[in-house]
C-alpha cells in the first residue's frame, strides 16, 4: 500500500472534533454488528439448559467445552474443511484464469459473436440456480460428473464465470491498447500478447474476483449438497446444515459448529485484509 | 464471414445435441430402462430372493465388503440414530457398511429424491409412512420381505401396503394430541376435557388465573399443518373416512365443509389463547415455556417429549386427544420412521442383513426408542423411558380410543398441500387475509392434494 | 492484395480470441445455459418431477401464472425486498467507507468488524437473526424496560424490515470494502485541487467522489439487485417464508411449488419469469448506469 500514491499515506487532515465524532458513530455501529457474534459465542459454551431456562445475555455458567468437542466430531471437521478449502482454492484460481482470457478476447475482438458472449455470458449472472437443482443435476449426473470433486469445481466455474467476465470486462479499461498493439506489431499471436503483456496487469482484478468467488463458494450449500453426497467429499457448509436441518434441539452444538466453522476463514481474512484491500483498490476504481 | 458463421453455427449446434442428448434421456432412456424394469424385476426376483434368505441366513450369503447408500430424512427427534445403527450393523454384519446423508425430512427428504428418480435410488430410504404412497406408484420401491415385516405390528404395515405388496417397514410411532401439565390440572381440579364445552370451560379459568392455555410455536407453519390435521382427523375423517377421494372428485369443499371449517377455526381459538408472541417463538422455547409452568396445555406430538424431559426430567405431564364437536375423539398416532429400499439395488442381500439388525436387535430397537422418546412398532419391545404420558396413551390405546393419522396425510398429501394450507392459515390469523379466502385457496389446491 | 491479407490476419486472430473464449464458453453453457434451456423446456409440460411422463401442455403454466395470487404476492415481496436492499446496502456501505475514510482511527479494527459478517453463510444468518429477534433483542426490553418490538419476524407487517436488517447486517461490510477500496485510490491531489478552488466537503464529495466511484457503484447496484432478487437461503432457516406468506420470495415460491408441491413444469414456468424479469433489470441498470459512468 505504501508505495502507491494514494490518499492514505498523504499527509492527513488533522484529527478533528468531527473526526472524533465519526469515530464514535462507527464505534457504535461496529459495536452493533459484532454483538449477534458475540451471543453466538456466548451460547456456544452453555448448556442446553441453561440456553432455555437463562437469560441469552447472562455468561455460561462454567464454559462447556464439550459442546465444541461434539461439533467437531459431527462436522467431521479434518475431511469437511480440507475439502471446502481445495474446491473453493481450485475453482476460484481457474475461475481468474479463465475469466481474465476470456473477457479480455470479448472486449478486444470486434467480430460479433463476441458481442453475443458478453451478452450471453452476462445472462449467467441472472440464472437463478437455486431454481434449477433438478437439470443440474440431471446434467450433472449424465456427465458422471456427481460425486465427484472435479464435478462440484466444474459446477462452480460454470456458475461463477459469468460473474468473472463480467467483473473483469470492466476492468480491461485499465489495459492500455498501446502496449498490446506494439505486441502485436512485434509479430505476436493473441496468445503471447495475453500471456506476457495483458495477464500480469489483470492480476489485481483477479485478486479481487478471487476474493469475491472465495466468500460464495466457501458459503455454498445448493450445489455442494446436489453434486456431493459421498462423506468423503462433503463441505463444510453441507456438515452444518445437517446439524440445524434436523430442526434438531441441539442448538448448543450448532452454535459451537458456527464458531468452529467461521474461524478459519475470519482468521484467514483478517490476516490477509491487507492484500485483499490492495486487491480490490486496484480494480474497483479504474473500473 | 463464413468462419464465423461457422462458429456460430458449430455452437448452436452442439448446444441443440447435447440438449436433445438430455431431453431423450428424460423421457424414455436411461432413468426410465431402470424405472420401467424395477417393478418387473422385484416382481419376479424378489420372491426367490426371499426365499433364499429363508433357507440360509443373510450373514453367510456373502463376506464380501458392501457398502449400501442410505438417505434418512430426519425429524426433530431422530438425528443421532444413524451412529447407533452403525455400531449394531458392525456387530453383526462387519462387512456392511452404511454411507449416510441425513438430511431433513420436511424440507430436503422430497428434493432429494427427486433428485434420485433421476439418475438411481440410494439402497435405503429411511422416511415416513405417507412417503410409500407418494414413491410406490412411481415403480421404484422394493418390496420388504415378509421375514422382516412379521417382526413388526400388524397395524403398522396397513398404510404402506398397496395393492397386497408392502414397501415400508414401519419402525416406531408419534402420539399426537394435547400434552398437557398434570400437576397443573390437579392443583386446579381440571377434568380431561372431553366436548369442546370442558376445553372452553379450562380456557376461561386460566384466563382468569393468568394461565396461558395453550403452549404454540407459530413460527413453525409446519405446527399449524400439524395440529390442522389433528383437528381434521378427529372432526372430518372420523365422520367421514374418505373426505379427501371425495373433494379429488368434486363432492366437497373447504368453502362448503362445515367439519373441515371447524377444524381450520380452532387454530383460532388456539391462537387466541397462546403466547402473544407465538410467531417469532420457537418450539425449543415454547416447550420450555411451558414445562416452567406459564402455559396449561400444547396440541402437539411425541416430539416434544425430548424437549420436555430435556429441561425438566420430572415434568409430569399427560396426554389427551383434542376434542371435536361430536365428543368422540380418538388419540392420533403416527407411524413415523419408515425403511424404503430400492427396487434396483444389486445389494438385496445385504439390504436384508440391515433390515435383520432393525428388526431383530432388540437392545438398539431399545435405544432408539429411548432417545427418540417414541412408541414400539416392533413385536415385544418395550422403550424404557420414563413417559409420564404413557399410561394416557394404553388407556386410550385399550378403549380402541386410537386412529392412525396416514389415512387422512395420504388422502391429503402434505407436501404442496397440507403445507400450503397452513400457510394461508397463517396468513389468516395474522389478519392478512380473510377466512374465506383460506377455504378458497385450499380448494384452489385440489390437484396438488393426491400424490398421483 | 493488401485488404485480403488483413482479412486473413484479423481472421486468424479471431480464431485464436475464440480459442481463449471457448473453454468459458462450454463449461458455462453445459453448466448453467442447458439446465436453463431444460427448465424452459419443462416449463411447457406438467412433469411432477418424479415420473417419466412428461405431457406437453403449451403455454397452460404461463396462463396460470396470471391467475395465481401466491405467485403475485412472492413477486412483490421480492421486489420490495430488493428495492430496500439496493436502496439501505448502497447508501450505508457507501456512508460507513467514507466516514472509516475520513482519518479515524484503528481503520483494520473496523473494516474487520464490519466484514465478518459476510463470512458466515446466509443459513446461519437467518438463524442468527431469528435468535436476536425472538430471544435477544427481547431480553434488553427486559433490562432497559423499554417496550420496543423487535419480534420483527413474527409479524407479517415486520418481517420484510427484518429481514431487510439480517441481509444488510450480513452484507454492508462487503460492498462497503469495494467502496473504501474505491475511496482510497482516488487521487489526493484532485482533492486539493477542489480545496484550492473553493469546493466544499459537499460539494467535493458530489463532484469528485461519486463520480470516481461510478465503476464500484456499478458492481455493486447490479450485485446487491440481482443478489436480492434471488433471495432464497436467508429465509430458509429464519422465516421460512411466512408468516403466511408474507415473507415468501419468488425463488422460495418456485421451489415450493416446483419440488414440496411435485409441479416442477409449473415452477419451471416461474423461475423462466424470473429469468426474463433479472435480465430486464440488469441490462437497464447496467445501460443507465454506464452511461452515467462516460458522462463522469
Amino acid at each position: 500500500m505504501t508505495k502507491h500514491k494514494m490518499k492514505e499515506e498523504i499527509p492527513r487532515e488533522p484529527y478533528t472534533k468531527s473526526t472524533l465524532v465519526i469515530q464514535i458513530v462507527m464505534t457504535l455501529v461496529a459495536v452493533l454488528f459484532i454483538a449477534p457474534i458475540l451471543i453466538i459465542i456466548n451460547y456456544s459454551f452453555k448448556t442446553k439448559k441453561e440456553l432455555y431456562l437463562s437469560s441469552p445475555l447472562a455468561l455460561p455458567q462454567s464454559l462447556q467445552f464439550a459442546n465444541y468437542e461434539k461439533a467437531f466430531s459431527k462436522l467431521d471437521l479434518a475431511t469437511t474443511f480440507t475439502n471446502t478449502f481445495l474446491y473453493t482454492a481450485v475453482s476460484v484460481l481457474i475461475l481468474a484464469l479463465l475469466c481474465g482470457s476470456t473477457a479480455w478476447a470479448i472486449a478486444r475482438c470486434r467480430a460479433k459473436f463476441f458481442k453475443f458472449c458478453y451478452i450471453y455470458f452476462i445472462v449467467g449472472i441472472l440464472i437463478p440456480y437455486q431454481a434449477l437443482f433438478l437439470p443440474i443435476y440431471i446434467i450433472g449426473y449424465n456427465l458422471n460428473l456427481t460425486n465427484t470433486r472435479y464435478g462440484i469445481i466444474f459446477m462452480y466455474i460454470a456458475t461463477g464465470v459469468s460473474f468473472g467476465v463480467f467483473l473483469m470486462n470492466s476492468f480491461m479499461s485499465t489495459v492500455p491498447l498501446e502496449l498490446e498493439e506494439a505486441a502485436r506489431i512485434d509479430g505476436c499471436s493473441v496468445f503471447r500478447t495475453y500471456f506476457t503483456i495483458v495477464m500480469p496487469l489483470l492480476k489485481p482484478a483477479m485478486a479481487t474476483l478471487v476474493i469475491m468467488q472465495a466468500f460464495q463458494i466457501w458459503n455454498d450449500y445448493l450445489l455442494a449438497s446436489l453434486y456431493v453426497s459421498k462423506k468423503q467429499l462433503k463441505t463444510l457448509t453441507v456438515a452444518i446444515q445437517s446439524l440445524f436441518s434436523a430442526q434438531t434441539s441441539d442448538y448448543t452444538t450448532a452454535m459451537a459448529a458456527i464458531i468452529i466453522s467461521v474461524l478459519p476463514i475470519a482468521i484467514l481474512f483478517i490476516s490477509l485484509q491487507k492484500y485483499f484491500i490492495k486487491g480490490m483498490t486496484v480494480g474497483a476504481v479504474k473500473g | 464471414m463464413k468462419k464465423r458463421l461457422l462458429s456460430v453455427v458449430l455452437s448452436t449446434a452442439m448446444i441443440a445435441s447435447v440438449l436433445s442428448g438430455c431431453g431423450s434421456s428424460g423421457e424414455t432412456q436411461a432413468p426410465a430402462d431402470t424405472q420401467e424394469s424395477a417393478p418387473a424385476q422385484s416382481e419376479e426376483s424378489a420372491p426367490a430372493a426371499a426365499e433364499d434368505a429363508d433357507k440360509e441366513p443373510a450373514a453367510e450369503a456373502s463376506d464380501e465388503e458392501v457398502t449400501l447408500t442410505v438417505l434418512a430424512g430426519q425429524s426433530t427427534t431422530d438425528a443421532g440414530i444413524e451412529d447407533m445403527i452403525d455400531e449394531a450393523l458392525a456387530e453383526k454384519y462387519p462387512n456392511i457398511t452404511l454411507e449416510w446423508e441425513c438430511v431433513d425430512w420436511g424440507n430436503d427428504f422430497q428434493p432429494k429424491m427427486q433428485q434420485y428418480m433421476q439418475s438411481g435410488l440410494p439402497d435405503i430410504m429411511i422416511g415416513k409412512a405417507q412417503d410409500v404412497a407418494t414413491y410406490a406408484p412411481q415403480g421404484i420401491l422394493g418390496e420388504i420381505d415378509s421375514t422382516y415385516l412379521d417382526r413388526v405390528l400388524d397395524a403398522a404395515s396397513a398404510n404402506v401396503t398397496i395393492d397386497g405388496k408392502t414397501y415400508g417397514l414401519v419402525y416406531n410411532a408419534l402420539y399426537q394430541g394435547v400434552y398437557y401439565n398434570k400437576d397443573m390440572f390437579a392443583e386446579n381440579g381440571w377434568e380431561i376435557p372431553k366436548t369442546m364445552d370442558d376445553l372452553q370451560a379450562i380456557i376461561d379459568d386460566c384466563n382468569a388465573k393468568g394461565i396461558i392455555p395453550f403452549a404454540s410455536h407459530m413460527v413453525d407453519t409446519w405446527s399449524i399443518g400439524n395440529v390442522t390435521m389433528q383437528f381434521a382427523m378427529n372432526d372430518v375423517f372420523n365422520n367421514d373416512p374418505t373426505w379427501g377421494d371425495k373433494f379429488r372428485a368434486g363432492e366437497v369443499s373447504f368453502s362448503d365443509s362445515k367439519e373441515f371449517q371447524t377444524a381450520y377455526e380452532y387454530n383460532k381459538l388456539i391462537f387466541d389463547n397462546t403466547y402473544p408472541e407465538t410467531f417469532s417463538t420457537e418450539q425449543t422455547d415454547c416447550d420450555a415455556r411451558m414445562v416452567l409452568g406459564e402455559a396449561a396445555m400444547k396440541v402437539s406430538g411425541s416430539w416434544s417429549i425430548q424437549n420436555f424431559l430435556d429441561i425438566d426430567e420430572n415434568f409430569n405431564f399427560g396426554i389427551f386427544p383434542f376434542p371435536n364437536q361430536t365428543g368422540d375423539s380418538k388419540l392420533i398416532f403416527e407411524p413415523n420412521i419408515t425403511i424404503m429400499t430400492s427396487a434396483s439395488s444389486e445389494h438385496q442381500d445385504a439390504i436384508n442383513c440391515v433390515l435383520d439388525v432393525l428388526t431383530g436387535d432388540k437392545d438398539l430397537a431399545v435405544e432408539i426408542y429411548d432417545y427418540t422418546k417414541t412408541a414400539a412398532m416392533l413385536k415385544d419391545v418395550t422403550p424404557t423411558f420414563a413417559n409420564p404420558s404413557q399410561a394416557d396413551i394404553d388407556q386410550y390405546a385399550a378403549d380402541g380410543m386410537i386412529v392412525d393419522v396416514t389415512l387422512g396425510n395420504n388422502q391429503l398429501v402434505w407436501g404442496g398441500f397440507q403445507e400450503e394450507n397452513a400457510k394461508d392459515i397463517a396468513a389468516w390469523l395474522q389478519g392478512d387475509a380473510t377466512f374465506e379466502d383460506a377455504l378458497k385457496a385450499s380448494d384452489g389446491r385440489v390437484d396438488a392434494s393426491s400424490a398421483n | 492484395m493488401r485488404e485480403s491479407k488483413k482479412n486473413g490476419m484479423e481472421k486468424k486472430m479471431e480464431r485464436q480470441y475464440l480459442v481463449m473464449v471457448l473453454p468459458g464458453f462450454l463449461i458455462f453453457t453445459v453448466g448453467l445455459i442447458i439446465p436453463m434451456l431444460m427448465a424452459v423446456r419443462y416449463s411447457f409440460t406438467n412433469w411432477d418431477g418424479m415420473s417419466t411422463v412428461k405431457s406437453f401442455v403449451g403455454l397452460k403454466n404461463y396462463m396460470d401464472l396470471f391467475q395465481d395470487a401466491d405467485f403475485r404476492s412472492a413477486w412483490w415481496f421480492t421486489i420490495k425486498f430488493t428495492i430496500g436492499n439496493t436502496i439501505i446496502q448502497n447508501v450505508l456501505a457507501l456512508l460507513f467507507a467514507v466516514m472509516l475514510d475520513s482519518g479515524i482511527k484503528a481503520q483494520k479494527l473496523y473494516r474487520t468488524a464490519f466484514f465478518v459478517p459476510c463470512l458466515i453463510s446466509s443459513l446461519i444468518v437467518g438463524f442468527i437473526w431469528l435468535k436476536m429477534f425472538s430471544n435477544v433483542l427481547p431480553e434488553i426490553n427486559e433490562i432497559l424496560g423499554t417496550n420496543i418490538n423487535f419480534l420483527l419476524f413474527g409479524d407479517g407487517k415486520t418481517v420484510l424490515s427484518g429481514l431487510l436488517i439480517a441481509n444488510n447486517w450480513q452484507w454492508i461490510g462487503y460492498w462497503m470494502l469495494i467502496y473504501l477500496a474505491g475511496l482510497q485510490s482516488i487521487p489526493a491531489d484532485l482533492y486539493e485541487a477542489a480545496k484550492v478552488d473553493g469546493a466544499g466537503a459537499v460539494s467535493r464529495f458530489r463532484n469528485i467522489t461519486i463520480p470516481m466511484l461510478a465503476p464500484a457503484i456499478t458492481i455493486c447496484v447490479v450485485g446487491i439487485t440481482t443478489g436480492s432478487l434471488k433471495v432464497y437461503d436467508l429465509l430458509v432457516s429464519s422465516t421460512k417464508g411466512g408468516p403466511g406468506r408474507a415473507s415468501t420470495s419468488i425463488i422460495y415460491q418456485t421451489y415450493a411449488t416446483a419440488i414440496n408441491g411435485r409441479q416442477y413444469g409449473y415452477g419451471s414456468a416461474m423461475s423462466v419469469t424470473l429469468v426474463i424479469v433479472l435480465l430486464l433489470v440488469a441490462l437497464i441498470q447496467v445501460k443507465g448506469l454506464k452511461k452515467k459512468e462516460v458522462q463522469a
